[in-house]
């Protein structure tokens, strides 16, 4: 029995050794890279994968109910408001002009924001049969 | 006994000094970030090493203290970066939104 808490205890101390290593990379990775974009990326490594990881450990760690409750309440409200932030930052990088546009591969919020005019105005002229949709496809 | 004792508490002080000095590059990115959303997104990073960093001491010493501490961070960590990307980064730098249509009747 001694040994399964053992065990548990190591495989506890590994976890939180692995995310913490996690949170490393993800804080070289924001030191690294170049654009917003790019550390937007690097950024979501510690706040979901590191810490999730952290967060399991500590729970393999201290074995008792509310404990383990609030472990999993930390990890929920985490992966809740962490894509919220970086969906608005990366939404004012791309309206405030912050971001390369050269190193774009495909922008396709470029063209939704504005293809949406000319199509508009390409139905208005088609005598307005609205339900065609064989032209945007 | 005092093995697998020694081996928990090495990998611990080790994730310790793991997310200080991940939290000491988040300070330089932060403090000479080009924009101010570069320093949102630091702050957000840095809330959740800080909330790592809880919890490793809290892997190391068994005690929840410090569960709450790591609940309103996790809960109200995303707000400062929120409002510097709703408010502060369009004043910073007021380009005009209709940059993307310019830049394709160019092409």
């Amino acid at each position: 029995m001694s040994v399964w808490v053992q065990v548990t205890d190591t495989a506890g101390a590994v976890l939180v050794f692995f995310g913490a290593a996690i949170c490393l990379l993800g804080a070289v990775g924001m030191l690294k890279l170049p654009d917003v974009l790019s550390r937007s990326h690097a950024a979501t490594k510690p706040q979901t994968l590191g810490l999730l990881l952290v967060l399991a450990g500590v729970a393999l760690r201290l074995r008792s109910g509310m404990d383990l409750a609030t472990l999993a309440l930390i990890g929920f409200f985490q992966l809740m408001t962490s894509p919220v932030a970086a969906h608005l930052v990366a939404r004012s990088a791309y309206r405030t002009g912050q971001i390369e546009r050269g190193e774009l591969l495909f922008d396709d919020l470029d063209a939704q924001l504005t293809r949406p005019d000319a199509e508009r105005e390409r139905e208005r002229e088609r005598d307005g049969d609205t339900d065609t949709e064989d032209g945007r496809s | 006994m005092s093995g697998p004792e020694t081996v928990d508490r090495v990998l611990i002080t080790a994730a310790v000094v793991f997310v200080v000095v991940a939290g000491a590059l988040l300070f330089v990115r932060i403090s000479r970030g080009p924009s101010m959303l570069d320093r949102a997104i630091g702050l957000d990073v840095f809330a959740a090493v800080i909330i790592a960093g809880l919890g490793a001491k809290s892997a190391f010493a068994r005690d929840s203290f410090y569960f709450p501490i790591m609940l309103v961070l996790a809960f109200l960590g995303f707000t400062g970066s929120v409002g510097i990307a709703r408010f502060i980064a369009v004043r910073d730098k007021p380009l005009s939104h209709r940059r993307p249509a310019d830049r394709e009747g160019k092409k």
